[in-house]
């Protein structure tokens, strides 16, 4: 198999740079995502051949994309694939959710209040 | 609206009530970065396909949020706890390296993948995991990997030229010493047994547990004598 056959995922053996040694932690949406897959998995919907399957046919996109944005595709995929939801609707529950965020009034916002909460907290950690 | 309890933006922040024994060695979930911007797409995404789930009552927001704490607060102890337990217990030891799914189930872990192959250090041989295709690892013993072990530029090299990656976390082998490299998949994870280090004769197995960090246990590194 030559390189151009290899699927995007199969990188073991190539030539890369040095290892950040660092672990750099998870975002919070990411830590979301990770215990979503998994109680996912746990409802046999799917399962980890599938959606890494799904995530090698993200193809060239493969190699631009964070980690977490390549199985939150791939489960998106899967999930579509399904029928578990149709494409609509995750449109209309994403600006749902946009709209959300959006709103003005800190107040009633409770994703910037918690992001508030957490810069307050972390300036007095400091 | 979803339950501000399981609200996974309310993020709850840890006062440490609960018990750290392990101060001493690295943190498993280190300070996140960049927490505190506006959601991204791929965050929105995800978030919408919960809530659909929930909605469809596929899954509850608590399973989700229970998850979340275990990767957290109880799967990144369990793999030094059942190491300290076979340094302590060589029966045990047997019995992980045989069967290293039953060995922890004996343990009360039970593990998502069919099978965990333990894989044992020795002064001849030296071990080493990775998962070059994704990122298998075993996280109901070790906790979510570490961004290095999700990292391109690890699952490419380890493969070929493990000796040149294990320096750059400062673990210099002898030459005498065999690396093996272990590429994971979705039905077989592995974990390394390290060698006890010398002086801790009668040490008890939360003491030595303490010794054992998650990257001695994808052989990245080595425990010290104390």
């Amino acid at each position: 198999m030559n390189d151009s056959e290899k699927l995007p995922s199969d990188i073991g053996g190539e030539h890369a740079g040095p290892v950040d040694t660092h672990d750099h932690g998870m975002r919070h949406w990411e830590r979301q995502a990770n215990a979503f897959r998994s109680v996912v998995q746990m409802t046999k919907l799917t399962c980890t051949d599938e959606l890494r399957r799904a995530a090698e046919e993200l193809g060239s996109r493969y190699k631009d994309m964070h980690y977490f944005e390549i199985t939150t595709s791939a489960m998106r995929a899967v999930l579509l694939e399904k029928g578990a939801f149709t494409e609509p609707e995750l449109q209309a529950k994403m600006a749902e959710i946009r709209a959300r965020f959006d709103v003005p009034d800190e107040m009633e916002s409770p994703v910037k209040k918690a992001a508030a909460k957490n810069a307050a907290v972390k300036a007095v950690a400091k | 609206m979803t339950n501000p309890t399981h609200d996974y933006y309310a993020r709850s922040h840890h006062d440490h009530d609960h018990a750290h024994d392990h101060d001493d060695h690295q943190h498993p979930n280190p300070a996140n970065e960049h927490d505190n911007g506006p959601p991204g797409e791929y965050e929105i995404m995800s978030r919408a396909m919960q809530e659909l789930l929930e909605q469809k009552g596929i899954i509850t927001a608590e399973q989700v949020a229970r998850r979340m704490e275990q990767f957290d607060e109880e799967f990144p102890h369990r793999g030094a706890q059942i190491v300290a337990r076979a340094w302590v217990d060589p029966a045990y030891k047997q019995r992980l390296l045989d069967d290293g799914r039953a060995a922890c189930a004996e343990a009360g872990v039970m593990l998502e993948a069919e099978r965990l192959i333990a894989v044992e250090n020795t002064p001849e041989v030296h071990n080493v995991i990775v998962c070059t295709l994704c990122s298998c690892y075993p996280r109901s013993l070790l906790g979510m990997p570490p961004t290095w072990y999700k990292s391109r530029n690890y699952r490419s090299r380890v493969v070929f030229e493990p000796r040149a990656v294990l320096r750059e976390f400062g673990t210099v082998l002898p030459d005498s010493v065999t690396v093996r490299v272990h590429d994971s998949n979705a039905d077989m994870r592995y974990l390394v047994v390290p060698m006890r280090p010398a002086g801790t004769e009668g040490w008890s197995e939360e003491r030595l547990a303490g010794l054992i960090s998650r990257d001695m246990l994808v052989g990245v590194t080595a425990p010290k004598a104390p």
